[in-house]
């Protein structure tokens, strides 16, 4: 009996060992049921316009897939924190999200200077990050980027393709730029710079505002003093909305262009006619040009949050943020850990997803797009003027 | 010289609804010496309301701005009756504290209700509308914006100075026992001041809206240029505040233009910092002198 008894303990013991290391060999926010993604966003504050839709589009992908059984049987569940656009509070959600939620991954992430902002504290903590929605240039020349998957735009290689677009093919000998004064803003104007030096143009006026700002009636007389033939914008929807119409209402109608963070129809509610025949620029296939899986995408997203039919573009861009992540965790199978991930993004090569096309990684390749196309905005819709125009990998 | 007369205008119209920010900042304080933090979002929230009324109920934009300044001036006088009257043995920091929960509070309801995206506001004055003045382009919209925030400035000096209204509101802000005793009803002149200055508040809502657009954080740049303005102008004297709001825009519009309109917002705060030390009671303030 006394025997037993010890066996019976020395069992237990065992299992309490045994379950004990399993449980530290298991993943981070990953259980046999559920992984665990997290997301600090604009939710309020001026650049809500963005966060609000991008943070619903992904919620809604992630319903979708969910309802269809999850990936290799685990529910993937968001959890989205506030930050208002402030790089601290973007900061203090990270630091949340992983030490406390325990995510797996940081999915998205909107904002250059945020991003930048909780760069660090990701990158020592080794945590999965895919897709910081910020300037990716600001990657260039980084060495830890282990964890680091982006599929954003660059910045600063819209801005070069944005002034050689418009000196080439608009006509354009003189530009200036309204620019939002942090890492966002800072980055396109470089980009503009750069692309109107090598097209023998002029940038003749560089015009920022705070994103606090309400009223930038001044800045549309700074921009007007200088009589640019074009004006380059880096903003916020609402800024670039404003711009736009104090610079009609002073009789000002230079040929305007804008960073793709503006290809949304709602821009047409907030400035009007005024947002006709704006040039700017796209990185996936957009609503309208008869792509049968972006409409397919739109359409199972506006049934699970109707609201986000009012803003396809974001929408759909938030989608697009998700979709390597999504698509990462299925070329790992069922055995989910962070080497696992990684080894499988970087097996991704010319990928299509619904919404992202043509995304390549490998080793030594962690910018997954490299390519924009010129838009032009006509009654709501996006017209394609070029074929996709890829720019030179980075990182 | 067209350039010139371009800051100007746009200085002055955007300096008269800083002018009406500070207005409904001053009369409060005047009265209770209570600092309103959540003067802005009160007003983002009466804001929302005409909004809801135009588009929603499809009312005409009188009688939208009508039930917006009484919801406005209920909501103002309920929160003094309901909470800051329980309250009132707290120190003057607690009540503070009070309003910038406040304001916390109403922002979190306005984001609730109505959402975050940014809504454009339906105006009867156009805002690309505009009339050319020797060569200064001035919107529809800014001058209704202007003219309406001189009545509406006119009709609160008319009340405060004219009125037996006024007079009690005056009463009890310089002393309030003594006005007691004679039998001022310090409770409900304190619940109209504070329904008054809301309103107000909601009268520069929807003025700013259609310039500005309409989202649940379009005042807090307002409302703190506003209170700069108060500072400005002096926090417990009602010209000053219009002279400061006024100052405060041109001031912001020809530094903006001129010296460098990175900086312009800074400008605002350098003047207070400024103002603050030479002259800490305000440009038409009352010499600040403490009784011992």
């Amino acid at each position: 009996m006394k025997i037993m008894g010890r066996m019976l303990l020395i069992g237990a013991l065992l299992t309490v060992l045994t379950s004990g290391s399993l449980a530290q060999t298991q993943e981070r926010g990953v259980t046999a049921t559920e992984v665990v993604i997290g997301t600090s966003q604009p939710l309020s504050g001026p650049a809500a316009f963005w966060g609000v839709p991008v943070t619903g589009g992904m919620d809604a992908w992630i319903k979708f897939i969910n309802d269809q059984g999850g990936i290799h049987g685990r529910k993937i569940r968001l959890v989205a924190r506030d930050d208002s656009y402030l790089p601290p509070r973007a900061v203090a959600n990270v630091r949340e999200l992983v030490d406390r939620e325990r995510v797996f991954a940081i999915v998205g992430l909107l904002g250059s200077a945020n991003s930048f902002a909780v760069r660090d504290y990701l990158v020592e903590n080794q945590v999965i990050w895919v897709n910081p929605l910020a300037d990716a240039n600001m990657w260039a020349g980084f060495k830890q980027k282990k964890h680091l998957f982006v599929t954003f735009p660059s910045y600063l290689d819209e801005g070069r393709i944005l002034a050689d677009y418009a000196a080439k093919s608009m006509g354009v000998k003189t530009m200036a730029v309204f620019y939002q004064n942090d890492l966002y803003g800072q980055k396109g104007f470089l980009g503009v710079k750069r692309g109107a030096a090598q097209a023998k143009a002029k940038v003749v006026a560089s015009v920022s505002y705070e994103v606090t700002d309400t009223d930038v009636s001044g800045h549309a007389l700074k921009l007007r003093e200088a009589n640019p033939d074009a004006v380059i914008l880096y903003a916020t929807p609402r800024h670039g909305a404003l711009i736009v119409r104090e610079m009609a209402k002073i009789g000002f109608r230079p040929k305007i262009l804008s960073s793709f963070t503006l290809t949304d129809p709602a821009m047409f509610t907030l400035a009007g006619d005024a947002w006709n025949d704006i040039i700017l620029t796209a990185y996936f296939p957009l609503p309208g040009w008869g792509d049968a899986r972006v409409e397919e995408t739109l359409a199972t997203i506006s049934r699970i949050t109707p609201a986000l039919a009012q803003n396809p573009f974001n929408a759909l861009a938030g989608v697009s943020f998700l979709e390597p992540f999504l698509e990462g965790m299925r070329r790992a199978g069922p055995n989910l850990t962070r080497e696992s991930f990684v080894t499988a993004m970087e097996s991704i090569r010319n990928w299509d997803g619904m919404v992202v096309r043509s995304i390549s990684f490998g080793p030594d390749r962690h910018q997954g797009l490299n390519r924009i196309a010129i838009v032009k905005a006509e009654n709501k819709q996006f017209k394609k003027l070029t074929d996709w125009i890829s720019y030179p990998i980075g990182f | 010289m067209a350039l010139l007369g371009q800051y100007l205008v746009g200085g002055l119209a955007t300096g008269s609804l800083y002018a009406l920010v500070a207005l409904g900042i001053v009369l409060l304080y005047r009265s209770s010496r209570v600092l309103n933090f959540a003067h802005g979002d009160l007003a983002t929230f009466a804001t929302f309301v005409a909004f809801t009324l135009l588009t929603t109920f499809r009312l005409p934009f009188t009688m939208a701005t009508a039930g917006s300044l009484a919801v406005a001036a209920v909501a103002g006088a309920a929160f003094y009756l309901l909470i800051l009257r329980p309250t009132r043995d707290a120190t003057l920091l607690g009540i503070i504290v009070i309003t910038l929960g406040l304001a916390l509070v109403v922002n979190g309801a306005v984001v609730q209700i109505w959402g975050t995206e940014t809504k454009v506001f339906p105006f009867p004055l156009s805002d690309t509308k505009v009339y050319h003045l020797g060569g200064v382009v001035i919107s529809q919209v800014s001058i209704g914006s202007f003219l309406a925030g001189l009545v509406l400035m006119g009709l609160l000096y008319l009340l405060v100075q004219r009125t037996r209204i006024g007079l009690a509101m005056r009463a009890v802000s310089q002393n309030l026992v003594a006005a007691q005793a004679l039998g001022i009803p310090a409770k409900k002149i304190f619940a109209l001041t504070w329904g008054l200055a809301t309103a107000l508040g909601a009268c520069a809502g929807i003025l700013l809206a259609p310039v500005t657009f309409l989202d649940p954080f379009m005042m807090v740049d307002p409302f703190l240029k506003g209170f700069a303005a108060a500072v400005l102008g002096g926090i417990d004297s009602m010209p000053g505040a219009v002279l400061g709001g006024l100052v405060l825009g041109v001031a912001e519009s020809l530094f903006g233009g001129y010296v460098s309109v990175k900086f312009k917002t800074t400008m605002a705060f350098l003047i207070i910092i400024g103002v603050l030390i030479v002259r800490p009671e305000g440009m038409l303030g009352r010499e600040y002198k403490r009784r011992v």
